[in-house]
């Protein structure tokens, strides 16, 4: 089936018509074949009636006077009759019968039979049988008919019907074939041109690119049957416009925060070499550009990560790990930090609190939720990691500042946070969505919010959480 | 020279600012726009290395109100953002220069001795006053075609007479302009220095190029 519209609606519209005007020229046909038929049968029937009329009953007995008729006289295409009386003597025969005989056909009185037949020179004909009582010469008035029946048979030769009928059919079908043929075309402009609507919303489809999807397709002179598609197309491009300038925005971030860490870098490292100087200073702006190096890895390592999540690419390889060292694993790196700003850090979890989970990705979720809570937290604060009830795996609590409310909506988007400005790489608005991520692929999901006590808690829920298994008696999961 | 710093990454702030004392600039660093705003417009500085992205105030919005308060203080734009309309919001708001970051530390000094040229109309680094001359690039004097070797302070303080040579300098104007004199305590160190200056520079030399008006300051000139 070929796949243009246009060839589509034009066969369809096509073979319609060529059934319609199939149809009609057979049914044509078949009613002028019956009307020449008919005609044929007209004329058979007064040829019949006349050769009767030569039969005659007489006092003297019935005979038949034959007056010359031409049609059965001539030598081409004749027509030929066959009288006979009482139904079993021949009475009279056309000259150009000769020998031969007619079938009777089976005629009754008052009720003359038709039928097709082979005329004795072999042509195909029609035949009428008559049968009648005998004319009565010179009869008293009022004297009924004679008792006496004499059967006509009269045939003739259908050729000249049937040319006819092949002529008026040649015209029918020739007729037929022309109008199938112009309709046909004119169905194919007038598909083609009913489609303009389609080729110019895909020309303007085609003209469109990148950088102006943002401009929708004008639908105000579609015709009703094109608009909605047109319609739906737009909402789809303005979904990827949306995304487009997501993914600029997202690049432009992704750049600023790679660039703000090189550049101190760089900085770092090129004031260092501009002069001589004692090896400590050397050692001190080596260590300087070891923090920045490392900083800038983890961000990367973070960026590839949301960059693996995106394209699907991470793989879950779920095991029964114990929460508590896991969050002590992860809160080792802020413990400096946090000692700089007096941060007093609480692991509260349960010393038996197993997860069935993926720990790799896990420490991703608390380490940044952690790396958070000690970046964010005001200094002489505190935090804790506690275990949840119920659905709740885990939650990371500090004593605050709150989170801004018009933060709290977009606080696990990219590039969201506390402060436009806070920059240096870490805290850039990656490690929250991040959490968002990995949280998905492991089933959890993470959530925020501030409390009455003025402190902020980072919820995540849904994993199987349980009890670690001295003895399978003492097992109990919740 | 006197540079005020505004950048919130405090490694980056703390790497920039050393390395433009050891450029021999006067540096006061700040890691907001509020802070930035308020020493911008006490002091009379030289140029602003201005970030764009910090807290309280974005860098925009501290170049704006500077430029309202008709300040004409040279400011370069660092900025990790480099897109197009970015430079050019920036500029339009009245930056000199825009420098994204990553940059190369000679590029920012470069730039900073650029739009330090222009603010006091010199046409290149090169300064003559009579036979001394001052190449601002490479921190070397001479006088006679003889090298004179200065220390950092003397430089400064030499670079900054030339940059204003013909006009008398107060001696507060250059406490203001001219690196740490400031947080000397004693009173008299800008005249300490201006006579360790006129030592290396005019001794040994028939015409006197420093000159000092009493009760004014000093000029630097052939004619006093």
């Amino acid at each position: 089936m070929t796949r243009s519209l246009r060839l589509r609606l034009t066969l369809a519209v096509v073979i319609v018509l060529a059934a319609v005007l199939a149809t009609f020229a057979v049914v044509v046909h078949l009613v002028l074949e019956q009307a020449l038929v008919r005609q044929l049968d007209v004329r058979l029937a007064g040829d019949a009636a006349a050769v009767a009329g030569m039969a005659e009953d007489d006092p003297a007995g019935p005979e038949f006077e034959y007056e010359s008729l031409p049609q059965f006289e001539r030598q081409v295409r004749p027509s030929y009759f066959e009288a006979w009386l009482d139904g079993t003597r021949v009475f009279a025969r056309s000259p150009t019968l000769g020998a031969h005989d007619l079938p009777t056909l089976g005629a009754r009185p008052g009720a003359p039979a038709f039928a097709d037949v082979t005329l004795p020179d072999g042509r195909p004909g029609r035949a009428i049988a008559l049968r009648q009582p005998l004319r009565i010469e010179d009869g008293p008035p009022g004297a009924g008919p004679s008792t006496r029946l004499v059967t006509v048979v009269v045939a003739e030769g259908t050729e000249e019907v049937r040319e006819t009928l092949a002529t008026m059919v040649r015209w029918l079908w020739a007729l037929a074939l022309g109008a199938f043929a112009a309709a046909a075309a004119a169905a194919y402009l007038i598909v083609a041109r009913g489609l303009g609507p389609v080729r110019a919303v895909a020309a303007q489809i085609e003209r469109l690119d990148a950088d102006e999807l943002d401009r929708p397709l004008p639908t105000a002179s579609l015709p009703e049957e094109i608009e909605p598609v047109v319609r739906k197309l737009n909402e789809l491009l303005a979904r990827l416009a949306a995304s487009f300038a997501r993914e600029r925005r997202f690049t432009a971030d992704v750049s600023h925060e790679l660039r703000t860490p090189l550049a101190a870098l760089r900085t770092t490292l090129e004031v260092a070499a501009a002069q001589d100087r004692p090896a400590a200073a050397y050692r001190a702006a080596i260590r300087d550009a070891t923090a920045l190096a490392t900083q800038t890895q983890a961000l990367v390592a973070n960026l590839l990560m949301l960059a693996r999540l995106d394209a699907r690419q991470v793989e879950v390889e779920t095991r029964e790990v114990g929460l508590r060292a896991l969050v002590d694993d992860c809160w080792r790196p802020f413990e400096g930090e946090a000692a700089a700003r007096r941060l007093r850090f609480a692991n509260e979890i349960a010393a038996d609190t197993t997860v069935a989970t993926d720990p790799d990705k896990l420490r991703i979720v608390i380490a940044n939720l952690l790396s958070n809570a000690a970046a964010y937290t005001a200094a002489d604060g505190s935090i804790a990691a506690r275990d949840g009830d119920g659905r709740t795996l885990l939650e990371i609590v500090d004593s605050g500042p709150r989170i801004p409310d018009e933060l709290l909506p977009r606080l696990f988007d990219r590039f969201s946070r506390g402060d436009a400005a806070r920059s240096g790489g870490v805290h850039c608005g990656i490690g929250l969505a991040l959490v968002r991520g990995v949280c998905a692929i492991l089933g959890l999901e993470a959530a925020a919010e501030n409390a009455a006590d003025g402190s902020v808690c980072f919820r995540i829920t849904g994993a199987v959480r349980g009890r670690a298994r001295p003895s399978p008696a003492m097992s109990r999961a919740s | 020279m006197r540079v005020l710093l505004i950048e919130d990454f405090e490694p980056l702030a703390r790497s920039l600012a050393q390395g433009l004392r050891e450029a021999g600039y006067a540096v006061d660093a700040s890691a907001d726009g509020e802070e930035g705003l308020a020493l911008a417009e006490s002091s009379p500085y030289d140029a602003i290395l201005l970030d764009l992205m910090i807290p309280k105030l974005d860098g925009l919005t501290v170049l704006r109100r500077l430029r309202a308060r008709g300040a004409a203080t040279a400011v370069i734009v660092m900025t990790a953002r480099d897109q197009v309309p970015d430079r050019v919001a920036g500029l339009d708001l009245g930056a000199d220069d825009y420098l994204p970051k990553p940059f190369a530390f000679e590029e920012l000094l470069a730039r900073l001795r650029a739009v330090i040229r222009r603010r006091y109309q010199a046409p290149s680094n090169l300064v003559r006053v009579a036979d001394l001359e001052i190449d601002a690039a490479g921190r070397a004097v001479q006088r006679g075609g003889r090298a004179i070797a200065l220390s950092a302070l003397e430089y400064a303080l030499l670079e900054y007479l030339a940059m204003r040579r013909g006009q008398v300098v107060t001696r507060a104007e250059i406490r203001e302009h001219v690196y740490d004199f400031a947080a000397e305590p004693a009173s008299n160190v800008v005249d300490v220095y201006v006579g360790y200056l006129r030592k290396k520079i005019d001794d040994g030399h028939p015409v006197r190029l420093i000159h000092t008006h009493r009760g004014l300051g000093y000029s630097l000139g052939e004619a006093p």
